[in-house]
């Protein structure tokens, strides 16, 4: 059983070293009013025991640098180690964020030019880093949307459309910037149901999100004709770029009709998950929207780079200071390496590995949408129902594979599915792996399904009791 | 008993209503772990959010079935949540309402209609 | 350059299995007049000229060579050198966020001890798994407590609030009918307590304060706590979880919420990010509190593991009636902000705390010394303070910058009748002889 760090705690031992109080400091000690009274209950940890505790986890633990990782929606592609050299030099690492401009033109610089790079590949003019995540970007995007209206007296707008299959951070954001939700239905094709759609749509429409790939990996035929019936009722139409990776540098994002749109660098940009964080969604926009992009912002004036901190129509800010600018240092020195003609590579063999993986196991599950995909694709594994088999146990059983399991039971719409995405990085014989895998899990479905629905068997932990961990929780050590 | 079509049952005795939610809602909602209850003295709607079932997975809005005040909440689901699952239809009750509009039972199905429609 | 593995030949393998004999047959679904034109010019580099590029970019900053005395909500601390090698572990650097447990066992008993270690810190019964910062933490606080208290329609919060964290508090609350009353500082810039007391009725769903406040300064607030209880006004505190190595922790202030920013323990300055907003609260709160957490369980066999739990408050689940939008959590940057806390450990955190007060104290003292300089901000406070300056703030700023000093946050900016005042910090990073540069150049000011 694996001890936490408190639980390694040895009396007086400790990691800590600091520089030593000279005689002139010693005067200085705090009124006794306000000291703490109470106990500190952190561990007392020797610096070796305190690295082995870690290093210990890290084994219990699985990375896209040890694994193939087709998290369908998470686009885990290989993140290079040269973005993390970088994000460590000093000249970076040791800047305050309150440093005046003129001594930190090199980070503004780098702020200023991330922006123009991510508005050429994206189509749009202009844009904000500031957002610390994807939701976070969300939230921009949509404030700006209410905040255009506003400007406009168009207080009658209250709707915000979304489809049936979104993300659940698409919701959840559009209600926190104060709208309600009204959600359009995808049909058997997985593309958005035009007719229900247009019932939708009215006055009260203030837009309308979209994620294009959707969240099946099918591209909309109709985007063009959605993003007229938008326009017409006065609404302005949001990307959600989480599938960015299937069509970076093949499309303009603007040129599909959307006016303002998200990023994840952590996604399409290669920055790394680091286990759930930090991400950054940074926001573009077109010219209907730029005056209410957040502050700061960087401007070039009289061949410097300045800061803005006020502005009249923008909604404000949104971060402590710039947002995640490690992270920015991370996806800029991605785009630099490939230019823009390596980014156009990516789109390509992103969607070749995935409809490869697709083509293989096609024999293996349900197929719901039999057409040509885009970065990813959803199977069903309802078939196996009749065996006692979900797709929670062909995840699990994947584990014991080697490999991470694909997302399960996302989208919501789909019965019994397994979303996956393989991304440009893997090779073919990555894939293939992949594929024997899942045949020979198939073989154990029939011959020995005990085996299937109790993995995995080779994990430091067997399933886990999460109705427990819900109704009592213990949540600290 | 009287069902509406989103799972919730109706008991009256008088004046004073029991809520509670099927057996095949709670069938497939798994493992419930924690109720949200409403406020005693709350005024509540019909077909308006009254109560929140959370499983692990999932997280179920019981909507009132009638009108009314609140006048009881079941307080031994804070220490057992599991009773929605084990007696959903008897000791798995929710809130008890003092009815306002009696007619609004006359709308719900009775128990073969809705029972023939959702089997577990 | 790219990171792509397969080429011309596997790809043309790939192709025949899918039956098609172009790429280009893949994308049919994308209406033509849509598509870009394929970049005929290779403006990539190579993996060396990046490295070059990025450090002449690193060079145009000349900031990392001066020594830094601003403060303001992100501090400069010693960055204990095992923590670089820990958080760029493939396993934690490439991992996803931990939906499969039995795969991730490493990360979800860590973000369990970065958990137990905000509550070791704070004093409150259950944390989260972080937040983006602590200005969106203030913010989440807020809307848990208007969540908590829903009939509410009002909130006070402390004026002496970072200004930042100010305008993110704004921004997260504008479409909520609820009004924010500020409240005023006093000359010192402290707290205006009897505000308090007046402001404070039975539509009131929370207080906000600044622990210690954005000035430095150690606002008392204890003498509060009684009448914001009968008024079942929860109290939610913002600070920096350093202080609560030396002085009263949110248990002890009675607050019901702590927030604040993780960054000063393990994580460098970056030019503002990523950080780690903490959010901790009183166990009857703990459904309300948004973001991830993890618990302790058993699997099959009743061995101990730790899952995602609560779920059901997220947004993946719980969509718009979320009690959050947020998806991610800071999980790598809180791994080494846990690993600097502990690195430091029970004693340890008292004894830097100690520390950073000392030296600011002898900053503090030895300026009030000189002739034509002073402290105005409160007399207790933490490692920052506020100092006012005779002689013009130009000239201040130019002669310490020349000498390669930034001294201090001009605080004008932010505070308009403060045109001759910085916000001066200092942590252990500040040696004697530092320190002793500043005052030498600070006397041949005047």
């Amino acid at each position: 059983m694996s001890k936490t760090i408190f639980e390694k705690s040895e009396k007086g031992q400790h990691a800590y070293s600091l520089p030593k109080n000279d005689e002139e400091f010693k005067m200085f000690l705090p009124d006794d009013r306000f000291i703490r009274k109470t106990d500190i209950s952190l561990p007392e940890i020797s610096e070796i025991n305190l690295t082995r505790h870690f290093n210990e986890m890290a084994k219990r633990n699985m990375g896209i640098d040890n694994t193939f990782y087709p998290l369908g929606s998470c686009t885990m592609k290989f993140n290079p180690r040269v973005n993390e050299l970088v994000a460590s030099f000093d000249g970076f690492t040791k800047c305050h964020p309150l440093a005046p401009a003129q001594s930190v033109q090199g980070n503004l610089e780098i702020i200023h030019e991330l922006i123009c790079l991510l508005s050429e590949i994206t189509g749009f003019c202009a844009g904000t880093l500031l957002p610390n995540a994807g939701a976070q970007g969300e939230f921009v995007g949509i404030r700006m949307i209410a905040e255009y209206h506003k400007k406009l007296s168009h207080f009658e707008k209250t709707e915000i459309i979304i489809p049936d299959n979104a993300h659940g951070t698409n919701p959840a954001t559009a209600k926190m910037a104060g709208y309600s939700i009204v959600s359009v239905r995808t049909n058997e094709l997985g593309d958005i149901d035009l007719d229900h759609l247009k019932s939708l749509v009215s006055e009260k429409t203030a837009g309308l999100m979209l994620t294009n790939p959707n969240t099946l990996g099918l591209f909309s035929k109709v985007i063009l004709e959605i993003s007229k019936i938008i326009h017409s009722h006065g609404g302005l139409l949001y990307y959600d770029g989480a599938n960015l990776n299937a069509i970076l540098k093949f499309v303009s994002i603007e040129s599909m009709g959307f006016d303002v749109m998200h990023i994840n660098l952590h996604k399409t940009f290669s920055t790394p998950h680091g286990g759930g964080g930090p991400g950054s969604g940074p926001v573009l926009c077109n010219d209907k929207l730029k005056s209410f992009l957040p502050v700061p912002r960087v401007i070039m004036k009289d061949g410097k780079y300045t800061l803005i901190n006020d502005d009249k129509d923008s909604i404000g800010k949104i971060a402590s200071f710039h947002g995640n600018f490690g992270i920015y240092l991370r996806a800029y020195l991605y785009i630099k390496l490939h230019g823009h003609y390596g980014l156009y590579r990516i789109a390509e063999q992103a969607v070749l590995n995935a409809n490869y993986l697709k083509k293989r196991i096609s024999n293996l599950f349900t197929i719901p949408f039999p057409q040509h995909c885009m970065h990813e694709f959803v199977v069903q594994a309802d078939n196996y129902l009749d065996k006692g088999i979900r797709a929670l146990d062909i995840a699990k059983r994947l584990l014991d594979y080697g490999v991470h399991a694909p997302t399960v039971y996302f989208p919501l719409i789909i019965k019994e599915c397994l979303l996956i995405e393989p991304t440009e990085s893997e090779s073919k014989v990555t894939l293939d792996q992949f594929v024997e895998a899942l045949e020979n899990i198939v073989q154990e479905i029939k011959e020995n399904p005990e085996i299937v629905r109790n993995a995995p068997h080779t994990k430091p932990v067997t399933r886990l009791d999460e109705t427990l961990a819900a109704k009592n929780p213990v949540l600290h050590a | 008993m009287k069902f509406t079509k989103t799972h919730e049952w109706v008991e009256s005795d008088g004046n004073i209503a029991t809520v509670g939610v099927t057996n095949y809602a709670q069938s497939q909602l798994g493992d419930i772990v924690y109720v949200e209850l409403p406020k005693v003295g709350m005024k509540v709607n019909a077909g308006v959010e009254a109560a929140v079932l959370e499983s692990t997975k999932a997280a179920a809005d019981v909507y009132s079935p009638v009108s009314g005040i609140i006048t009881e909440v079941n307080k031994e689901l804070t220490e057992k949540a599991e009773l929605v699952n084990t007696s959903a239809e008897k000791s798995g009750w929710l809130f008890k309402v003092r009815l306002e509009n009696f007619s609004e039972l006359d709308a719900m199905m009775n128990e073969t209609d809705y029972k023939s429609k959702n089997s577990v | 350059m790219d990171f792509i593995s397969n080429q011309e030949i596997q790809n043309k393998e790939m192709l025949k299995v899918i039956g098609v004999s172009d790429v280009q047959e893949l994308f049919v679904d994308i209406p033509e007049i849509l598509k870009l034109k394929k970049p005929s010019i290779d403006d990539g580099m190579s993996e060396y000229e990046g490295i070059r590029l990025m450090q002449s970019l690193a060079k145009k900053n000349s900031y990392s060579e001066f020594d830094n005395y601003l403060g303001a909500g992100a501090y400069e601390h010693h960055v204990p050198a095992i923590i670089s090698s820990i958080c760029s572990k493939a396993e934690f650097l490439t991992a996803y966020t931990p939906y499969q447990p039995e795969a991730s066992q490493g990360m979800l008993q860590i973000i369990f001890e970065f958990q137990s270690a905000i509550c070791a810190l704070t004093g409150m019964d259950v944390s989260n798994a972080s937040l983006y910062d602590g200005a969106s933490g203030c913010a989440e606080a807020l809307l848990m407590s208007l969540r908590i208290n829903k009939d509410r329609n009002k909130v006070l919060i402390a004026d002496n609030l970072h200004p930042n964290y100010k305008a993110v508090i704004e921004q997260y609350l504008c479409n909520h009918k609820t009004k924010i009353e500020w409240i005023p500082s006093l000359a010192d810039g402290s707290l205006d307590i009897n505000k308090i007391e007046e402001l404070a009725d039975d539509q009131t769903a929370a207080l906000l304060v600044q622990y210690p406040n954005f000035f430095g300064g150690i606002d008392d607030i204890l003498p509060l706590n009684q009448k914001l209880k009968s008024l079942s006004v929860l109290t939610i505190v913002s600070a920096n979880p350093m202080v609560y190595g030396l002085y009263k922790n949110a248990d002890e202030l009675q607050a019901d919420i702590a927030v604040g920013d993780c960054q000063p323990f393990g994580l460098s300055l970056q030019f503002g990010g990523p950080y780690v907003g903490y959010i901790a609260c009183k166990q009857e709160l703990l459904r309300q509190l948004p973001g991830r957490i993890v618990g302790e369980t058993v699997d099959t066999n009743g061995k101990r593991g730790f899952v995602l739990t609560l779920q059901a408050r997220e947004q993946h689940i719980r969509r718009e009636k979320a009690t959050s939008s947020i998806c991610t959590n800071q999980a790598l940057a809180a791994l080494a902000t846990l690993i600097g806390i502990v690195w430091y450990g029970k004693n340890g955190v008292r004894e830097i705390a100690l520390t950073n007060y000392k030296r600011a104290s002898y900053l503090k003292t030895n300026l009030n010394k000189i002739p034509g300089i002073k402290s105005v901000s409160q007399q207790h406070f933490f490692n920052e303070f506020v100092v006012k300056f005779d002689c013009p703030i130009e000239k201040v700023l130019k002669i310490f910058r020349e000498n390669n000093i930034e001294p201090g946050l001009y605080l004008k900016p932010y505070f308009p009748a403060s045109n001759q005042h910085l916000l001066v910090a200092v942590t252990e990073t500040k040696s004697l002889s530092d320190l002793n540069r500043y005052l030498a150049i600070a006397k041949g000011l005047i």
